[in-house]
């Protein structure tokens, strides 16, 4: 292989015709980039570049992590190469296909924690403290139940039940300390 | 010649086109290498106007049957290693194209001119700063130091 294209350089060396020089010019804009022989399954990458799809499916293996153009060191991967079919080709079959496609990498999600483990009440359960001018602290205490807080416990669950146990305590609370505020 | 593995026809072919047309100033020994195509030498001149005008320099070159998806070990052999701050006095060579940078479209005739390039942007002639430490310490296949590239002036 290579002495013959050996030979037929030496044939059209100095003064030799130019088409000779020409077809083999030709010959070897066709080379694969990796292993220097006429390409053969033959992909093109975005960037350009020639290659058999066997060479550049094992560069692309030898270095999975960091998959780039032998040529120009673009990225590349195998959904970015372009099968090339020529006219004697007959069955246009994509080359991609010959070599076993590599498995896809696996990985889970990591476990979800929430950021903030709260103290046993669950979720939707808030408690404010209004400090302000007399009365005002006190509604703002205690009638913030019915504002639209994030989840609410749902009907019927031992948290719905909690909580208006807690809003009753509350309300009586406030009232009891209205009262005395008035009578004391 | 009809069962040659891929590598060994890789290595054909460059040796041809390395004989046919050398970079200037590189000779490859063809017959040594023909041989056995694993190993080659390649004789090496410093280039005129340089601080390595005149020298002489013989590179080895060693190939696995990974070849060009594994890069060659090279090395300077011979009584002359050149002086040069990535140039350890073992003939090991801090060359990020040996190692981490490796591509197979590279080949030995473009690993030659990065190293005749090396040679010829130097500045002043001098062994790397961890030369004699290096030496005592290294593996003798210099794909197996850990090299850290961080000069990109020479």
């Amino acid at each position: 292989m290579a002495e013959t294209s050996e030979a037929r350089a030496s044939a059209s060396a100095p003064g030799g015709d130019a088409g000779g020089e020409d077809d083999k010019h030709d010959e070897r804009m066709l080379e694969c980039n990796i292993c220097l022989d006429t390409a053969r399954d033959a992909v093109v990458s975005m960037c350009g570049h020639l290659f058999c799809w066997p060479c550049l499916h094992q560069w692309l293996e030898t270095r999975p992590s960091r998959q780039v153009c032998p040529v120009c060191k673009a990225a590349i991967s195998r959904d970015k190469v372009i099968p090339l079919y020529g006219r004697g080709n007959t069955k246009q079959e994509d080359p991609r296909n010959k070599v076993p496609p590599r498995p896809a990498g696996q990985r889970t999600e990591p476990e979800n924690t929430s950021g903030f483990p709260g103290f046993g009440f669950g979720e939707g359960f808030h408690m404010s403290f209004g400090i302000g001018a007399f009365p005002f602290g006190v509604f703002t205490s205690t009638f913030n139940f019915g504002d639209p807080r994030p989840s609410a416990a749902p009907r019927g669950t031992a948290q719905y039940d909690e909580e208006q146990f807690l809003s009753k305590i509350f309300l009586w609370v406030a009232i009891l300390f209205v009262l005395w505020l008035i009578f004391a | 010649m009809a069962a040659m593995s891929p590598s060994e026809r890789r290595l054909q072919k460059e040796l041809m086109s390395l004989m046919k047309e050398p970079p200037p100033g590189v000779t490859v020994d063809g017959d040594q290498a023909s041989q056995n195509l694993t190993l080659w030498t390649v004789h090496m001149e410093g280039v005129p106007g340089t601080l390595y005008e005149g020298e002489k320099f013989v590179l080895q070159f060693k190939f696995t049957n990974k070849y060009p998806f594994d890069s060659p070990e090279v090395t300077f052999i011979g009584n002359n290693i050149p002086i040069h701050p990535h140039v350890y006095s073992n003939g090991h060579i801090c060359l990020s194209i040996l190692t981490d940078d490796w591509s197979p479209a590279l080949s030995v005739q473009s690993v030659c001119l990065s190293i005749v390039s090396m040679l010829s942007s130097c500045k002043e002639k001098k062994r790397p700063p961890d030369n004699s430490f290096y030496v005592k310490t290294c593996n003798k296949n210099p794909k197996k130091t850990k090299w850290w590239y961080h000069d990109d002036s020479v």
